[in-house]
């Protein structure tokens, strides 16, 4: 019997079959008690030290380009990075060119900055330790007028404070000041940074992004125009462990690891399943 | 009574059947969402902080909410769908207000301190602002001609910006990779190395073995794509493996993408498990 999509009814007790085999994969995985063994990725490994040869006072630019939908992928690397700073004196300048991005923005600020306090004892401060500017909008416009003048662009930061002046925004008067910078995206933002930042601005750009959009950064980095990548969710396990500081991307290992296995076991048994049936369907005819 | 009539009745009432089991299923799970989450996340617990934990239950309900399209798209799925769009451009529209429209538009204009600030403000701000009236004017059928005005100025200025910087990191940076030297791509202090040594390999053989794959691979993906000659013979074959090429990176994206929305899926199981359930995992 067939349903109306022309599909053998059993097929979508084995979509659900499937469907609860994933779930158990993921769920059994939170409850196993087992740091999977990995090595970071030479991509990982050069933004990694990329940021721990940066001096303290150094100022490196975070753009967060993703809102909650890509939580998961994009903010244990948003957090590492800020914890790195902060671990190294390094000033991070947090901003985000999409409004629906602020909230998950300054989370991230306040997460990181608690944890600088009870991790590596620095009482970390919005405004001296860090800058957490807001939103602007104008896409590429806003990042043609960071080239030129950073604190015109974000003339206050989040808080309504004035970045002229500010201490954390010493010495930075356009994004050529800035030592690195880090755009995490789950959008097409990769391309506007390298092109009308990075590129413009002759300074060294890195970027975290979701596992769907990492194959199409390889070109860049093949170019150099990236000096390296943080891919998914494997990119965040990359980071934290280079750091030694486990979190999100780390214990999501495991259950990443279970779930490919379980895939490529259906896959195999599938095929396994059509060629038996050609096989069986051709022998029928011969007979 | 005819046979097709028969037929009909039967079909109906076990869908009636279906129906009522699903909607009794769906009562059950509600209640047993309900119980868990007051049990985990008690908001009238003395010890616990109310916006939180309804933020939590509110948070794991339309997670489950959004998971039950897994078995069938449904009118609470829908809801969830439609709530997710509002919310995502309610909150949109409260942070341009705040963020920029309030500070940098309504304040110098409506509040400015003296009439030379406003003066000013208006200098700088009349341009801008008549612009983005005039886009608003897509919302009318009969005036929506004049947002025309500044999509032509939008379109204009953004192209001439972007065709040189465009051209210029899309095209030209990424020629000039791809036309490498060999001996650019090489670590110079692994050449004296002896062959098949580890540092020979990792310094000499794999970046040159790379950069000889890019090289195939860039030349038989642009014949693919050059349709001004007949694909035949040589052609045919060089053609054939550029749909290789082709084919091995769509597989890179594909797996890519399944490692992605895996990552969605551990982080809301990890949601669940660790922030509404409350289960420390070690």
């Amino acid at each position: 019997m067939r349903t109306s999509q022309n599909r053998p009814q059993h097929y979508e007790l084995i979509r659900r079959i499937i469907y609860v085999g994933i779930a158990l994969a993921v769920i059994l995985s939170y409850f196993i008690d087992y740091r999977q063994k990995f090595t970071p990725s030479p991509e990982s490994k050069k933004v990694f030290d990329k940021v721990e040869s940066l001096s303290p006072g150094d100022h490196l630019l975070i753009s967060i380009d993703y809102d909650p939908s890509s939580e998961a992928e994009l903010y244990p690397m948003c957090l590492s990075l800020l914890r790195h700073c902060f671990k190294k004196g390094v000033i991070p300048v947090v901003m985000t060119p999409w409004p629906g991005s602020v909230g998950i923005a300054k989370k991230g600020c306040d997460e990181a900055a608690e944890d600088a306090n009870s991790m590596f004892g620095k009482k970390v401060v919005s405004g001296k330790d860090y800058a957490f500017l807001g939103f602007r909008p104008g896409a590429t416009n806003l990042i043609l007028k960071m080239v030129d003048n950073l604190k015109g662009a974000f003339d206050k930061d989040y808080y309504g404070q004035p970045t002229q002046g500010m201490e954390a925004l010493a010495g930075v008067n356009s994004l050529k000041d800035i030592k690195l910078l880090v755009d995490l995206a789950a959008m097409g933002t990769v391309e506007w940074w390298i092109a009308y930042g990075a590129d413009r601005a002759d300074i060294p750009m890195a970027t975290g992004t979701t596992a769907v959009m990492t194959p199409d950064l390889y070109p860049f980095y093949q170019s150099n125009q990236l000096i390296g990548f943080l891919g998914g969710l494997r990119g965040a396990a990359d980071y934290e462990k280079l750091l030694e500081i486990p979190g999100r991307g780390e214990r999501g290992m495991l259950a990443q690891s279970a779930t490919h296995v379980l895939i490529i076991l259906l896959i195999l048994g599938a095929n396994i399943h059509m060629f038996a049936g050609r096989f069986g369907r051709k022998n029928e005819g011969l007979s | 009574m005819s046979d097709h009539t028969q037929a009909d009745e039967i079909q109906a009432g076990a869908a009636r059947r279906r129906q009522a089991i699903e909607i009794g299923v769906l009562a059950l799970l509600v209640v047993a969402f309900f119980i868990v989450s007051l049990l985990r996340q008690n908001p009238f617990d003395k010890d616990a902080d109310p916006t939180k934990a309804i933020g939590l239950i509110v948070a794991a309900g339309l997670t489950f909410i959004m998971f039950s399209f897994l078995y069938r798209d449904n009118p609470l799925f829908k809801a969830a769908e439609h709530l997710y769009v509002g919310v995502s451009l309610g909150y949109a529209a409260v942070i341009s207000w705040r963020e920029f429209l309030r500070p940098l538009v309504y304040q110098p204009l409506f509040e400015a301190p003296t009439a030379a600030a406003f003066k000013s403000s208006l200098l700088h701000l009349a341009v801008p602002v008549a612009l983005g009236f005039l886009l608003m004017g897509r919302i009318s059928r009969k005036h929506g001609w004049v947002s025309r005005y500044a999509y032509a100025i939008l379109i204009g200025w953004g192209a001439g910006v972007a065709i040189p910087l465009i051209t210029n990191s899309f095209i030209l940076q990424q020629l000039t990779a791809a036309i490498k030297p060999l001996q650019d791509v090489v670590n110079e202090q692994a050449l004296g190395a002896p062959w098949f040594s580890r540092a020979w390999l990792v310094g000499v053989a794999g970046p040159v073995f790379g950069a000889l794959v890019a090289m195939i691979g860039t030349v038989a993906v642009l014949f693919y794509f050059f349709f001004s000659v007949e694909h035949k013979k040589v052609g045919s074959a060089v053609s054939k493996l550029g749909i290789w090429f082709l084919m091995v990176s769509f597989g890179a994206s594909f797996g890519f993408t399944v490692m992605g929305r895996l990552s969605l899926l551990i982080g809301r199981v990890n949601f669940l498990l660790g922030e509404w359930l409350n289960i420390q995992n070690k």
